[in-house]
């Protein structure tokens, strides 16, 4: 090995001239004549005071032009002493998705935040309406797309209900089968997610192994990567195929030490606890209060989980805990998606093992038209209770369609927990509650 | 897809006329609502997993308070607050699902809203997780919440003017196979701007006109 010599030229040169080493030594003070040159080169114009600081590197947003439309708006945006406005998205990578967040901030701290939504916005709840109950699972899938199996679930359940008929039990339990299936997928990657906007790369991708095989072993059983289109009113779509099989086969070999692979990554790793433990404490009275469901309630200390409260075939039929977490902080949340995760797993070989034979698709007709009523149906899914309420009057779409998505509701505790935080931790934050923006905008 | 669809005009008929029929599981609580809140509920039915009341708007706030606080009740889970349209003619409904873990089943708490003056209270003081839910049933039927401190649009931007779930709000597509396809897909009548309407062309690109 050999050490190089600093070269000398790289050493500052003293300044010869004797009145310049007297003006960095003691400061010079210069002419008015100077000054006003020095201000048309490069200084704000005259007459213009500007009471902001300058930061570079981000987007600094003005106050919107029109006035505060509520005490709330007023708030957010009436800057203090040494505070300014900075957008974070709409295509942050952190946002998961398009959503812009406007944080209002002195220095690196955060004074208060205000999530802006309606970037994804679809409005699939009135294409719903318009479209007839077997053709409404198809615009569901994209709503939140990281667990589309969730999604056409609990419109099934509903108009299932609507309609009077219940699903042959081994539909119930393939049911059963791909939504675990669809939370082993995404809880695998929010590890990986949430790693990433702590700025580690390498979880992501052995979070996308596992979500690639899941993936894969979806396809197989239902034709589609990721909007499946798999659930029907009465059953769902094929049965389990030989393909199916040997691919489950294969991927429950190797699931756990993939998993594994990432627990040693993060769950042990300093950096990542001194960036998530203590961070973003939630309450459990907190988080009941702020409609927050699922895991991140779960992380808080609440045993509420819908398979237990509200069960729904086959749930009572297979062996679980409800797990809970004491922290509430960022590290609870991502310990709780762990421990999920792997119960998921539990869950899927007792479904395996039990499932009965049968048909698995009851006799309905393409186009139902349900007796006037209300049916409301809830599920579990990796973000918390996701519901629908489902109003028939007798025609052959829902009258009323009406989604509830986890995700929308349990954003509204990042702006809650990030008052006296540093802009850095926001992500960390907002990526351990693993809000889906596609759910979220609907 | 012209036999699938008619025209939204009011459905009257929908929640009247329910015979009750209490399952054993939700025995207890139907008793418990008669008994407590007997002057404030009416329209009770049930299901198999739900019970159903309908609240007059004035009494909601201090019923649900009753419903979370009173230890019999306990229901301290809003699972979902979700807004109804039964058409021009008819009126609105607030719809609440609660959880609680002393009862199996889902109590569902209907209000009705008047169409004309959609106006009534905020639970956002009961459940601060209701703000969202509540700012998107204003932003998508138009229901103002007296008390909420933020109701703002949601989903659509501050400027829009429309309700779009609304059932006069008509899609424009031939999927909606609507009076209004191809016309003016949006709003309230009284609000329409006709003239826009009949010189179509040059408003063509402007928001919100003519599609």
């Amino acid at each position: 090995m050999t050490t190089t010599k600093k070269p000398a030229s790289r050493r500052r040169a003293p300044p010869e001239d004797e009145a310049a080493l007297r003006a960095t030594a003691e400061g010079r003070i210069r002419d008015p004549l100077e000054l006003e040159e020095a201000a048309a080169l490069d200084g704000p114009e005259p007459g213009v005071v500007s009471t902001r600081p300058e930061f570079y590197g981000f987007d600094i947003v003005p106050p919107p032009d029109r006035p505060p439309q509520t005490e709330r708006e007023r708030e957010v945006y009436t800057l203090g002493d040494g505070e300014m406005l900075v957008n974070m998205g709409p295509q942050h990578p952190s946002t998961h998705g398009v959503m812009r967040i406007v944080l209002k901030v002195r220095g690196e701290v955060v004074i208060d935040l205000d999530p802006v939504l309606g970037y994804l916005h679809r409005g699939i709840e009135k294409l719903c309406e318009n479209a007839t109950y077997t053709t409404v699972m198809t615009y569901v899938d994209p709503m939140d797309y990281m667990s589309a199996m969730h999604n056409e679930h609990a419109p099934a359940l509903a108009f299932e209900k609507l309609y009077g008929i219940k699903a042959p039990r081994r539909a119930e339990y393939i049911r059963a089968l791909v939504v675990e299936l669809n939370r082993v997928f995404s809880h695998g990657l929010m590890m990986g997610f949430l790693a990433l906007d702590l700025g580690g790369l390498t979880p992501i991708l052995y979070g996308f192994i596992n979500r690639d095989q899941v993936v894969d072993l979806l396809s197989a059983i239902s034709g589609q990567r990721m909007l499946f289109n798999f659930f029907r009113v009465g059953g769902v779509n094929f049965d389990v195929n030989d393909e199916f099989l040997s691919r489950l086969g294969t991927w429950r070999a190797g699931v756990l030490d993939t998993i594994e692979m990432n627990e040693k990554l993060l769950t042990e790793n300093e950096i990542f606890g001194a960036r998530t433990k203590g961070m973003g404490v939630l309450t459990g009275q907190q988080a009941i209060d702020l409609g927050v469901t699922g895991p991140n309630l779960r992380a808080s200390g609440v045993p509420f989980d819908v398979r237990k409260a509200h069960p729904y075939p086959p749930y009572p039929e297979l062996e679980f805990d409800v797990i809970t977490q004491q922290g509430g902080d960022t590290y609870a949340r991502y310990m709780q998606r762990v421990a999920e995760l792997k119960q998921s797993i539990h869950l899927i070989d007792q479904i395996v093992d039990r499932m009965p034979h049968g048909p698995v698709q009851a006799q309905v007709p393409g186009i139902i038209r349900p007796k006037p009523g209300r049916a409301y149906a809830a599920v579990e899914s990796p973000r918390g209770l996701y519901s629908v309420y489902a109003i028939s009057d007798g025609g052959p779409n829902p009258y009323r369609f009406r989604m509830r998505d986890p995700s929308f509701i349990s954003l509204q505790a990042v702006p809650k927990l990030m008052p006296g935080r540093l802009v850095a931790d926001t992500m960390a934050v907002m990526a351990s509650f693993d809000p889906v923006m596609g759910g979220v905008d609907k | 897809m012209g036999h699938l669809c008619r025209p939204w005009t009011g459905a009257p008929f929908l929640g009247r006329g329910r015979p009750l029929t209490a399952p054993a599981a939700a025995g207890p609580l139907v008793r418990l609502l008669g008994d407590k809140l007997g002057d404030a509920t009416s329209h009770l039915w049930t299901d198999e997993d739900t019970v159903e009341v309908q609240v007059p708007g004035d009494r909601i706030v201090e019923t649900l308070r009753t419903l979370r606080d009173d230890p019999e009740f306990a229901f301290f889970f809003q699972a979902d607050a979700a807004a109804v349209d039964y058409g021009v003619g008819e009126h609105f409904e607030v719809v609440y699902h609660l959880h609680s873990d002393r009862h199996p089943t889902w109590l569902r708490i209907r209000v009705p809203v008047d169409r004309q003056t959609p106006v009534t209270q905020t639970v956002t003081g009961l459940w601060e997780g209701a703000m969202f839910h509540e700012r998107e049933m204003y932003d998508m039927m138009g229901i103002v919440f007296e008390g909420n401190r933020d109701l703002r649009r949601i989903y659509m931007s501050p400027d829009y003017r429309s309700f779009p779930q609304r059932k006069d709000f008509l899609l424009p597509d031939d999927a909606a196979d609507s009076p209004a396809a191809g016309n003016m897909p949006l709003e309230r009548p009284e609000t329409w701007d006709l003239t826009r309407l009949e010189d179509a062309a040059a408003h063509r690109d402007e928001p919100g006109g003519p599609v």
